[in-house]
Formats: structure tokens, C-alpha cells, sequence
């Protein structure tokens, strides 16, 4: 068990695979804070000295905005976006995309799953 | 692919004329401009500037927030108030 970086827990798995389950962490940015902290990438976490999990969790802290702090920076974004009254503003308050994607068909990602028109049948 | 710095910001040469003149006069008028594909510099806030938007002039307040986007983002040119279906599905 080693928990980095607030709530995550990862286990039996490779050392830069685990930390892909830390929210704001892929697998580049994995395999270079193990490059950095110094932990050969075919190790597992539980394979791991605690000392080696501390220098980890503080690589973290103090170089990668993760988790909570991640998800705040982003919705400040958005919303100051949305303060501003600007196209990209407009199009998140909307929910639809807001990179000029085209919206006749596909989307979906933003704008859920597709609703039937009614009185469309026949 | 962005703009080669070197250029400097896009802006017509007769939005930074209006600009000016209103800043010297003092006055805080609405100055009307045609120009949504200039750059927002930071001279220009404070501001009110009226972006036309193919039929009428949008008022628009420059905040710092705005410096380095283009006009045209705050003055939308499409107006949509949804289809009829969406509204009869609600009422159901």
C-alpha cells in the first residue's frame, strides 16, 4: 500500500503505470518523474522502500499540480471564460464544443447521449 | 499555426486612431468599430468599445482579462434559441 498523492492507492503494478491512476498524471509525465527520482520503470510499487515512496510524493508535491489542485486550476479556467462573455465562454456555458468542431452531427462527447426528436418516426 | 512573433499584434490602424482620440477627450463613448480581427491591446482597457456584429454594434467593456483576444470573440454574430422539438419533449 502507498498512497501518494492524497487518496490514490495503487498496487501490484508497475511503478510508472501506477502512477497514471493519480488524476493530472499520464504516462509521460509517469515515466519521467521516475527518471527523475531514479527508480528503474520495470519495478512495482510494492517492491518499493518507503523512502523511495517519499521521494516520490515529494517530486509530486512540489513540481505537479495533481488531483483537487488540478481539477480547481481548470474549473477557474473555465469559469473565467464564462465571466468574460467571450466565444469560448459562451460555448462551454452551452455545453457544446468549444474548438470550431461541427455540431450537425457527432459531439456527443459534450453534449451527452443523443436525444430522440419528437414526431420524428415513420 | 500562431502568428510569427515578430509581427506584432494585428490590430487596423483605425481602431488604434478611435482609441486614442477617445482616451485624449476623455470621454468614455461607445467607439464604434467594424474591425472583430483586431488583436485587444492593453492600451485598450478600460474601454467601451461597440463591435458590430453584422447588425448591430455589440458594447463592449475591455477588462485585462481580454488583452491578446480579438474582438470578434466578444460580439457573437449567430443567434439561436433552440429548435421547437426540445421544447415540446420538456413539456411531456
Amino acid at each position: 500500500m502507498a498512497r501518494i498523492a492524497g487518496v490514490n492507492i495503487p498496487t501490484a503494478k508497475r511503478v510508472p503505470v501506477a502512477l497514471t491512476y493519480i488524476h493530472g498524471i499520464g504516462p509521460s509525465t509517469a515515466r519521467s518523474i521516475c527518471d527523475a527520482v531514479g527508480i528503474d520503470q520495470t519495478r512495482r510499487v510494492n517492491e518499493l522502500s518507503d523512502s523511495e515512496v517519499l521521494q516520490i510524493r515529494e517530486h509530486i508535491d512540489s513540481n505537479i499540480t495533481v488531483e483537487g489542485d488540478l481539477r480547481r486550476e481548470v474549473q477557474m479556467n473555465v469559469k473565467r471564460l464564462m465571466d468574460l462573455g467571450c466565444y469560448r465562454g459562451l460555448r462551454h456555458r452551452r455545453n457544446l464544443p468549444v474548438r470550431g468542431q461541427r455540431t450537425h452531427t457527432n459531439a456527443r462527447t459534450r453534449k451527452g447521449p443523443a436525444k430522440p426528436i419528437a414526431g420524428k418516426k415513420k | 499555426m500562431a502568428r510569427a512573433v515578430w509581427k506584432g499584434p494585428f490590430v487596423d490602424s483605425y481602431v488604434l486612431k478611435k482609441a486614442e482620440k477617445s482616451r485624449e477627450s476623455g470621454r468614455n463613448e461607445v467607439i464604434k468599430i467594424w474591425s472583430r480581427r483586431s488583436t485587444i491591446l492593453p492600451q485598450f482597457v478600460g474601454l467601451t468599445f461597440g463591435v458590430y456584429n453584422g447588425k448591430k454594434h455589440v458594447p463592449v467593456l475591455v477588462s485585462e482579462d481580454m488583452i491578446g483576444q480579438k474582438f470578434g470573440e466578444y460580439s457573437p454574430t449567430r443567434t439561436y434559441y433552440g429548435h421547437m422539438a426540445d421544447k415540446k419533449a420538456k413539456r411531456k
